[in-house]
């Protein structure tokens, strides 16, 4: 028989006493949202595969990274990276470099050769893509990888759109491309090249042997200039002078070229010719501050010794035997309302002149509409389409350049993505829509910065100008592998745990269990006073309400 | 980011009364998981004697012996004698006590014990106030700070314990606090394999005592380490002073700007806190490098 206890000791456990009744409110473990992933264009899982590379899991890093975005070693590179202009350590230091992350997993996938995983099991509908640049092959490979027949139909004797004959190889090596095209159409997408298709009754055509089609044809038509003749031999869109440079032909203009454009198109333009030899002056409305190019870009311009001639405008060209001369004038430039729009001013008396031996215009491009009229509706310069990115032809959907005046690549992957998925659905209208976050935002101030010492942020180098200018190699360098894990480890891993167990260890009532994958709270115990919230270095717990 | 990594067995249990939000509470956790099974404690008057729990609770898995305010390092020495003559000398003593029963009503037994060396781990939970009775100073609360008995701040500045405790020459004296549990759990773990009398400094940083949200004892337990104002250091045989943190990222006004009871303060009186500070770190610094 069990002794009973003495009464002179203490013999109940204080267990009994459930002080979880003194709460007011419990915490939460939430798995928020960060903010770097509300601005990416592709909805990227920032915080989670930042924290993979922290932990030296490369390949998970590269299968999270690929969930929404076929392309990293590409948008590791040109992406306008939205992402870093929302990051929460910026508030403390300096934004993470995602971007040159971003780049580091998928220059180790090509190098390692991963390939994407099987697709999902055959499914009966066949769906058709108009167009292989990167809202087309984003399509492609969001719709094969869930066991969708994918045929890409592609005007061009190659993949690529924008991405091979617009974009220089000093900032995106072409033998990177290849390799993540190889991939997508690896996963089994049929491509028919040199397929284009011309005109609404072709498309009309097509729509009957597929049961979804995706319209992808980007903006091909260049803006024009009425102060230029361009059927004269001294005049090249820039788009053509791209192109043909990309495709390896020689370039037939003289030696002093003036590049009319403040964009990114025209930094491509006058750099790409710097590294032909020629002597560049780049003409352009806005004034150096209000220049739509990217500050880096005019930077690195400017290094390569591209003079600018801001907020000034051509106004009329005179061929001379020995050269052409340019009447300019500077300009009044006021920016309008919206994006994009903007009205322009003479100023008088202030005329100059600019001696060159040929014009390369880089003022932007226009979707082709025409070619589908009657058809598909259009929506000012852009062709209509739903919230579902459906166009006003039912089953025809469309994306990217032909669109959406957000003329971003990783805008058309993730508008591939969206669209991808809306098709699925119109396929098989029982498949679960996409999983939206939980929660808000995590903002800075849900960040514990004592787990974070200050800590600048790693920049890759660039090549030396004068090697740049000898030839086409990329100008960033890429991070070495420590430095990407130091990098990595910046990030604050916003509204994501990463099982630090600082949550079981602070607080005071043993009220946090430790499961097999994650935490829960004992509400038996928990009183409620925050300190697991406080002492969180991620934000993945907030108090809730009760 | 360093990680926690003591080993919790759950030799402190949920149920017990201290507020929410307690590190009191939370440095007995890591106390008592670092010192494992094999272990006595006593514990004086205080708010460690609450938290232990009142009879017949007990929120702790080894025996616990409540003492008197003046005796509990006599009492600790009793026991661990006691367990000596038993034939189990590796039993660790505990000797739980807070800076009233340390400082002031328990410093005669304490330096007796020191002088015998007797062999007790003992730890001061100073939260430099007579806390579990109602909030009034003691000779460990600092310069110019609010308590029940101090209404307009108090006159005078914080006993220097660890220097009259260093006076004795026993082997290990060293401060701790909630902000830094690996190395408070690493002090424990060294002055447990060391025999004679060790003393350990935690601050604990009291809500309703110094004014602290519930949340934030730990952050305001961070800011006093960052700023110097209390030091993370150990001093062995007396002599050796060693800093564990070497460099003050905090300056005293981000520590005392958490508190309520530093509400009142002027910028002179900010601006002497901080030269205060600034003198003993030197003094600290230059103790660290003669060794
Ligand atoms: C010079 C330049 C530099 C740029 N730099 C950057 C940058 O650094 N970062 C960035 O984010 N964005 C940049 N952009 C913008 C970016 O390239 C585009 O937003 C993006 O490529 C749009 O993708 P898309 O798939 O919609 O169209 P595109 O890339 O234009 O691809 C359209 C594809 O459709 C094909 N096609 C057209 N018509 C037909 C048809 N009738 N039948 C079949 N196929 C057809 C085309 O041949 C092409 O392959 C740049 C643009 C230019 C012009
Ligand atoms: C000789 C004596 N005087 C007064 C008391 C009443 N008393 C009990 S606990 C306590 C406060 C002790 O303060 P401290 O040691 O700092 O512990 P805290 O409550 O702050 O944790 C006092 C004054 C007592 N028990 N014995
Ligand atoms: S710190 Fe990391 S998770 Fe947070 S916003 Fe920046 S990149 Fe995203
Ligand atoms: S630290 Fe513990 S008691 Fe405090 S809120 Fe969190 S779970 Fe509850
Ligand atoms: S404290 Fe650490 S383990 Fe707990 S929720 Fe936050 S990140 Fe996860
Ligand atoms: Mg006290």
């Amino acid at each position: 028989m069990q002794q009973p206890p003495s009464p002179l000791w203490t013999n109940a456990s204080s267990r009994t006493r459930l002080t979880g009744t003194w709460r007011s409110a419990m915490p939460e473990y939430q798995d928020k949202p960060s903010p770097c992933r509300g601005a990416c264009p592709v909805a990227g899982r920032i915080a989670e595969w930042v924290r993979q590379i922290e932990l030296g899991d490369y390949y998970g890093a590269w299968l999270t990274l690929v969930d929404n975005n076929p392309f990293p070693a590409v948008a590791g590179r040109i992406c306008h990276h939205p992402c870093e202009g929302a990051c929460n350590r910026q508030q403390l230091d300096e934004t993470v470099g995602i971007c040159s992350l971003e780049r580091f997993v998928g220059d180790m996938a090509l190098a390692e050769g991963w390939c994407f995983p099987e697709p999902a099991a055959a499914q009966d509908q066949s769906v058709a893509i108009v167009g292989g640049g990167p809202a087309g092959l984003s399509a492609a490979y969001q719709l094969r990888r869930r066991g969708y027949r994918v045929v890409l139909f592609e005007e061009r004797g190659q993949l690529g759109g924008l991405l091979r004959h617009g974009i220089p190889a000093y900032r995106l090596d072409k033998t990177i491309l290849d390799g993540e095209i190889q991939r997508i159409i690896d996963l089994g997408v049929e491509v028919r090249l040199q397929s284009g298709i011309a005109d609404a009754g072709a498309l009309r055509a097509l729509h009957a042997e597929y049961d979804a089609l995706y319209l992808a044809t980007g903006a091909s038509r260049p803006k024009t200039l009425p102060e230029l003749d361009y059927e004269q031999p001294w005049v090249q869109d820039g788009a053509d002078f791209l192109a043909a440079t990309n495709a390896g032909e020689a370039c037939e203009l003289g030696q002093r070229l003036v590049v009319i454009g403040g964009g990114s198109a025209a930094m491509d333009v006058a750099r790409t010719a710097r590294r032909l030899g020629r002597s560049v002056s780049v003409l352009a409305l806005e004034p150096d501050a209000l220049l739509p190019a990217q500050p880096i870009e005019v930077a690195e311009a400017r290094e390569e010794g591209i003079e600018f001639i801001t907020g000034a405008m051509l106004q009329a060209v005179e061929s001379l035997g020995d050269g052409l001369k340019l009447q300019c004038v500077r300009v009044d430039f006021q920016q309008g309302e919206t994006r994009g729009t903007f009205s322009v001013e003479p100023v008088s008396g202030s005329g100059f002149v600019l001696s060159a031996d040929a014009v390369v215009p880089a003022i932007g491009q226009d979707a082709d509409l025409a070619r589908w009229d009657g058809l598909l509706d259009s929506d000012g310069p852009v062709v209509r389409t739903d919230a579902q990115w459906q166009t006003s032809r039912p089953g025809v959907f469309a994306g990217g350049d032909l669109a959406s005046m957000d003329r971003f690549v990783t805008q058309a992957i993730g508008m591939g993505k969206m669209a991808a998925e809306a098709i699925a659905r119109h396929a098989d209208p029982l498949q679960p829509g996409a999983v939206a976050a939980n929660g808000s935002e995590v903002p800075f101030a849900e960040i514990n910065t004592d787990y974070h010492p200050l800590a600048g942020r790693l920049q890759p180098g660039n090549l030396e100008v004068e090697a740049r200018l000898r030839t086409f190699d990329e100008v960033q360098h890429p991070l070495a592998q420590d430095e990407a894990i130091a990098e990595a480890a910046r990030c604050f891993s916003c509204g994501t745990c990463i099982y630090c167990d600082n949550c079981y260890f602070y607080c005071p009532d043993m009220a946090i269990a430790k499961l097999e994958h994650g935490y829960d709270v004992k509400s038996d115990y928990c009183k409620g006073c925050g300190l697991c919230v406080a002492e969180c270095p991620t934000g993945a717990i907030s108090m809730g309400q009760e | 980011m360093e990680l926690i990594n003591y080993n919790d067995e759950e030799l402190f249990q949920p149920g017990h009364v201290a507020c929410a939000g307690c590190v009191e509470a939370l440095s007995m956790r890591v106390i008592l998981n670092t010192v494992g099974r094999d272990a006595v404690a006593t514990v004086s008057p205080s708010c460690g004697a609450v938290i232990c729990g009142a009879y017949p609770f007990s929120a702790t898995k080894i025996p616990v012996f409540h003492t008197t305010l003046e005796s509990g390092a006599a009492s600790a020495s009793g026991i661990k004698r006691a367990l000596l003559s038993q034939g189990k000398p590796d039993t660790t003593v505990l000797c739980l006590a807070g800076d009233g029963g340390t400082y002031d009503i328990g410093l005669q037994a304490l330096s007796s014990a020191a002088e015998r060396n007797e062999d007790i781990l003992y730890i001061c939970f100073d939260n430099e106030g007579y806390m579990n009775t109602g909030g009034q100073k003691s000779s460990s609360t600092p310069l110019a700070a609010v308590t029940g008995s101090t209404p307009a701040g108090k006159t005078t500045r914080k006993k220097n314990l660890i220097e009259i405790l260093a006076a004795h020459r026993i082997p290990l004296i060293a401060t701790a606090s909630p902000s830094h549990l690996n190395d408070m759990a690493a002090k424990v773990e060294k002055a447990k394999a060391l025999r004679g009398t060790k003393v350990i400094i935690v601050l604990i940083p009291c809500l309703p005592g110094w004014g602290v949200a519930d949340n934030a004892a730990v952050k305001t337990a961070r800011l006093a380490v960052e700023s110097g104002v209390f030091p993370l250091f150990e001093v062995e045989d007396g002599v050796h002073y060693t800093l564990n943190t070497e460099q003050r990222t905090q300056s005293v006004n981000s520590y005392l700007a958490q508190q309520g009871r530093y509400r009142h303060l002027s910028a002179e009186q900010v601006e002497q806190i901080q030269a205060d500070v600034d003198a003993e770190w030197q003094r600290l610094l230059w103790c660290a490098a003669g060794r």
